[in-house]
């Protein structure tokens, strides 16, 4: 939409989306899809993985949020994911804290240094 | 040209070492606050039942009441800046007071004149504010989330909402870093790859020589 900003999208378990949607990012409504998905047990990986793809199509959602338990699900798709907008931030969930070795943003950058480097 | 590049370098690597240090800062302060909001809404959960605080308590209609506004600087850098919807609700609320006022001293000047007339005036200005109030009212009600889980909620919930509304502005301050820290690691690559490339350049010809 022209002269609005945009939405943030919360990809997590429900404690997670209860906080996030209390903090007033959740948008729904009967013309337009939800913006979070609260991730059950019973919640399929491929669900997981086409809600991540179609937040990344929607031109209106500037910043996803992610368990970082539910983004290890599906680390190829957040990997191929190059773009800055929308910008994916791996939050840590009750039962898993967050491990800065899993981050794919801190992976990416701890990467580039090797011995020859330093020459 | 050689000692140039290197500086550049150098300033490059100072660079990315603060913001990682910066993004370090702010992810531990975000994690903190995330904690504190779950067990503040554990502390409600417990206090109100365990179903009343729940995805069953989502509204059927969400208006998001936070943006984020985007920009691509100068090498590919995003930035995000969170903008919330909360002052206009002040404000609605602020201008039906003032309207409330001001009809109530035209009723009390009518009064003096006409008294059926002021009965049947009166009527309508007080069904006229209860509609507006109820009108203006009900989109800021609609609009807090924290009204899903009942009228009186307890503290725990009111603490657990502004301590994610915290999250939320920090999550937008972070992922403006990460885009900066991607950005500088690009650029500190390709000067690495230069400076490789020259200084292969001139190795053969010291060898010739």
């Amino acid at each position: 939409m022209p002269g609005r900003g945009k939405l943030i999208a919360v990809i997590g378990d429900e404690d997670t989306c209860t906080g996030f949607l209390l903090g007033g990012v959740g948008e729904l409504n009967k013309n337009r899809k939800p913006n979070f998905l609260v991730v059950e047990k019973d919640t399929s990986i491929t669900e997981i993985e086409e809600t991540f793809k179609s937040f990344l199509a929607r031109s209106d959602i500037g910043i996803i949020l992610i368990n970082q338990f539910i983004a290890e699900m599906i680390r190829h798709a957040i990997d191929a994911h190059m773009e800055s907008i929308p910008a994916v931030l791996e939050i840590p969930s009750k039962e898993h804290p967050y491990d800065a070795s899993k981050d794919s943003i801190l992976r990416r950058a701890k990467g580039m240094f090797s011995a020859e480097d330093f020459r | 040209m050689r000692v140039d590049q290197q500086l550049r370098l150098d300033e490059q690597l100072l660079l990315f070492m603060d913001q990682l240090e910066a993004l370090e800062e702010k992810r531990h302060k975000l994690n903190s606050l995330i904690e504190e909001g779950w067990f503040s809404i554990a502390k409600a959960r417990y206090s109100m039942g365990n179903k009343q605080v729940s995805a069953l308590q989502y509204a059927s209609e969400m208006e998001p009441l936070v943006y984020v506004e985007t920009s691509v600087l100068e090498g590919r850098t995003a930035e995000f800046k969170c903008e919330r919807k909360e002052n206009k609700t002040e404000e609605l609320k602020s201008n039906t007071i003032e309207d409330i006022g001001a009809k109530e001293t035209i009723s009390g000047l009518r009064r003096r004149i006409n008294t059926i007339q002021k009965g049947v005036r009166e009527e309508d200005q007080e069904t006229d504010p209860q509609v507006k109030t109820k009108a203006e009212s009900s989109t800021p009600e609609h609009r807090d989330p924290l009204k899903w889980f009942g009228i009186l909620v307890p503290q725990n919930l009111k603490q657990a909402q502004s301590a994610f509304k915290e999250v939320i502005t920090l999550a937008a301050e972070i992922a403006s870093l990460q885009s900066a820290i991607i950005a500088t690691r690009k650029e500190m690559q390709a000067q690495t790859k230069e400076q490789q490339q020259k200084t292969e350049k001139t190795q053969p010809e010291m060898k010739n020589e």
